[in-house]
């Protein structure tokens, strides 16, 4: 700057400056404000990397897919797979023979084969360039590529469910990775309805439109995903128009949304089941009558009712509603803190029963008021609770969680689609040590659903498997809550239950 | 005969007392059970609003407890902790800091450095990771603000004893074959306590607003234990729908802080050794 620069000259120029740096963003956020060309969307969850497999998250998971795609997709709706670059199936003994489709190109020109495929799980089965979906492969044993469009995984046993294994599986081009070798993720190659453009360290992503994308082209030009954790930034941007779509809206704040001119709210049953889990090793937890007693003493329903306004789905059974496996027949165990106070007698505990409660604040939605209130309902039941809150990282790590070392806690599994996922994951002897359970009767029907093609049978299964659950009073099933979604009024999207945002179902109305 | 100055002291000792009795005979004051949940009667507004109920004074909170008692109940946590922290640090401090100055040479060497290693790290940084660390509970976080609070007493006892130990005083007592303990409990630290006292009470304000920012991080007492901090932090998401959850113990915090200023204004006052000597 000029430094004989006189005082009625800086003040001038300061006010020039401070009058554009206080109307600038008037005039961006109106040509933001959902555009046919581009969307731009707020999200509690971005990629952390530019590697498409350093996680394992269902919304990222989504932000890849607007690049590079799966071999199949799960359709929430349907409750079953369908095609996208693989165009049929078959499960044969230890053997999947999957058929791709023909006339598929990447976004540098090359055609689709099966060497795409090898070339890819071989990204994602290395665990030491970053990735984290490894294990999905561990029982494979080989691929198999006898033709151009044919790919065979061989597995070391039957495996029913690898159809859910490869759903969130994406393919990179082989050619891609000839070319750029270790900086193949920065010029990302897939066959997806967007191209890459641009990725920054903190979560701001940026795709453009594939105009040859082969499954038709997508309405909206551009689209941007931009990392936003804190929920009132997000509330923040919709209602001012620098985001045209946002996650997450707190329940409490659904209402002063709804009138709002320019923003929409979207609700649907989410994917993330709440419950409260116990570890068998701990006493006096392997006994049924406690573990009923605090079935009795737990009132999901008031919890949603209350806390979240009404706003949830308190779990009928061992799974949601809207989970394969599910069992209508099922019902939960009704709130009835008298009859806890008995069971607790009969198990030897007639003065009540103390018992430790953990549970991370902060990773749930409203978890400190969740955990509050079941500590108070279960002290009307005859227990006393320690309410210990932990750190995620020491809570999940082999301290905690996953080390079998906390007696009781409360936790969500996202993404449950299929009953199996839990059942397999919480309750088969040896899985995890998330809570020790074990039981050969029920090892035996997960071991049978897993490797039963016919998903009625496999269902019936399930049910079987549930039943099991809900009798042994193994674990306190909760709720699902909503997910809600802030929408800009003016753009149409497809509602989905897995988290992911797609941009290529979205339109902007005229 | 009341000054300007001799108000500050009397105003903020009002308040300060009016606290600890409100935190001694909690129990009698408190309305209400503050743990007691009442789900129907959550996110009630104060008492003289339109929907406000007469049971519940300042309304109720997101699980449908009363504000006036846990308000009334989280006066004990702020002014327990807060006059823990100051005892504790300056006692640690106190010593720490006169073994440094009286003795000189290697002694002193040890304690600044110590203390100068403690005044590197970010204050709030330590008692975060200190909490982290040793889990949630009373005494660890008395523990952790006290780790970070003693170095300043310290820093000034030691500035205070350098000066007294050349005094004709402490060297007569020498001379009459006093021995170094005796001279340093009985001649030196009392000379010191006027700066302490300030330092206690401008400390105590710090403390009680540290304490309510762990709290409001999550890493202070246990969840049930109703604290101004953790009070102001479960009520921050219901600001605009419930804004009572945040004012009340952002008061409280406010008052406490302001009268225990006051009071360490008004102290500081008497002993500054300048309005002193013209006294």
């Amino acid at each position: 700057m000029n430094s004989n620069m006189n005082r009625r000259e800086f003040l001038k120029k300061s006010a020039t400056v401070a009058a554009g740096t206080a109307l600038g963003p008037c005039f961006l956020r109106q040509a933001q404000a959902a555009s046919r060309d581009r969307v731009t969307i707020f999200h509690s969850s971005v990629a952390d990397s530019i590697n498409p497999y350093n996680h394992s998250s269902s919304p990222i998971y989504g932000n890849w897919q607007h690049v590079i795609e799966p071999l199949v997709d799960f359709d929430g709706g349907r409750k079953d797979y369908i095609p996208v670059l693989a165009e049929s199936w078959q499960f044969q003994g230890n053997k999947w023979v999957l058929k791709l489709r023909k006339g598929v190109k990447f976004h540098n020109g090359a055609t689709f084969t099966s060497k795409d495929v090898v070339f890819s799980v071989e990204k994602m089965r290395d665990e030491k360039g970053g990735s984290l979906q490894a294990s999905n492969f561990t029982d494979v044993s080989e691929i198999q590529t006898p033709d151009e469009y044919t790919v065979v995984f061989v597995t070391k046993q039957p495996n029913a469910v690898f159809l859910d294994r490869l759903n969130n599986r994406f393919m990179l081009s082989k050619e891609a990775g000839d070319k750029f070798g270790d900086k193949i993720y920065e010029n990302l190659i897939g066959t997806g309805p967007y191209k890459f453009v641009s990725y920054q360290r903190g979560g701001n992503l940026v795709f453009t439109r594939n105009d040859n994308y082969w499954g038709g082209k997508a309405d909206i030009k551009e689209v941007i995903f931009k990392k936003v954790t804190e929920d009132a930034a997000r509330i923040a941007a919709l209602e001012s128009g620098q985001a045209d779509f946002i996650n997450n809206v707190p329940d409490h704040e659904v209402a002063r949304l709804k009138k709002h001119p320019r923003v929409r709210i979207d609700q649907l049953e989410g994917l993330r089941m709440f419950f409260l889990a116990i570890n068998f090793t701990f006493k006096p937890w392997d006994n049924k009558l406690v573990r009923q007693a605090a079935n009795y003493a737990v009132d999901a329903p008031a919890i949603v009712r209350n806390i979240f306004d009404g706003i949830g789905y308190p779990c009928n059974g061992p799974v949601g509603a809207n989970v394969l496996g599910a069992d209508p027949k099922l019902k939960r165990y009704p709130y009835n803190p008298q009859k806890s106070k008995e069971l607790l007698a009969q198990a030897g505990y007639p003065n009540g029963l103390d018992i430790q409660f953990y549970y991370s604040p902060g990773r749930y939605p409203k978890d400190r008021e969740v955990c509050q209130v079941v500590a108070a309902q279960m002290a009307k039941g005859g227990f006393r609770v320690e309410l210990i809150s932990q750190e995620w990282a020491l809570f999940w790590d082999r301290q905690g969680v996953n080390g079998g070392r906390l007696p009781f806690y409360y936790i969500g599994r996202g993404g449950l689609t299929d009953a199996d996922t839990l059942y397999d994951q919480y309750f088969r002897t040896g899985t995890t040590k998330r809570t020790n359970y074990s039981n050969p009767e029920y090892d035996k029907v997960i071991d049978e659903q897993q490797k039963t093609p016919d998903s009625k049978k496999r269902i019936q299964l399930l049910q079987q498997a549930g039943k099991i659950l809900m009798d042994e009073a193994v674990f306190i099933p909760l709720y699902n809550l909503a997910d809600i979604y802030g929408v800009a009024k003016n753009l149409e999207w497809k509602k989905r239950a897995d988290e992911k945002v797609k941009a290529w179902d979205m339109k902007i109305k005229a | 005969m009341i000054s300007i100055r001799h108000l500050k002291l009397w105003v903020g000792g009002a308040i300060l007392a009016l606290l600890v009795v409100c935190g001694v005979a909690a129990p009698l004051i408190a309305p209400r059970d503050p743990q007691a949940q009442t789900l129907e009667d959550r996110l009630r507004p104060p008492r003289w609003t339109d929907n406000g109920m007469p049971a519940y004074f300042l309304g109720t909170d997101n699980l449908g407890r009363d504000m006036l008692s846990r308000i009334v109940y989280g006066s004990r946590i702020s002014l327990m902790v807060g006059a823990a922290t100051v005892i504790f640090a300056g006692i640690v401090g106190c010593t720490l800091g006169a073994i440094a100055g009286y003795f000189g040479s290697t002694a002193d060497e040890i304690v600044s450095k110590i203390s100068e290693i403690f005044l590197a790290f970010p204050f709030l940084l330590i008692a975060i990771a200190i909490m982290a660390f040793l889990g949630q509970g009373v005494g660890n976080l008395i523990m952790a603000l006290m780790l970070s609070r003693w170095v300043q007493y310290c820093r000034v006892v030691r500035g205070e004893v350098l000066s007294l130990k050349e005094r004709d005083f402490i060297t007569a007592a020498k001379a009459l074959g006093a021995r170094d303990a005796y001279v340093i409990f009985r001649h030196v630290i009392p000379n010191t306590v006027a700066s302490v006292t300030v330092i206690a009470t401008f400390g105590m304000a710090i403390v009680i607003i540290t304490e309510a920012s762990l709290s409001f991080l999550g890493l202070g007492v246990p969840v049930h234990i109703p604290t101004w901090g953790s009070m102001l932090a479960e009520g921050r998401s219901y600001i605009n729908r419930a804004p009572w959850l945040t004012i009340f113990p952002g008061l409280a915090i406010f008052i406490t802080v302001f009268g225990i200023n006051l009071l360490g204004d008004g102290l500081r006052d008497i002993f500054d050794p300048k309005l002193r000597r013209q006294r």
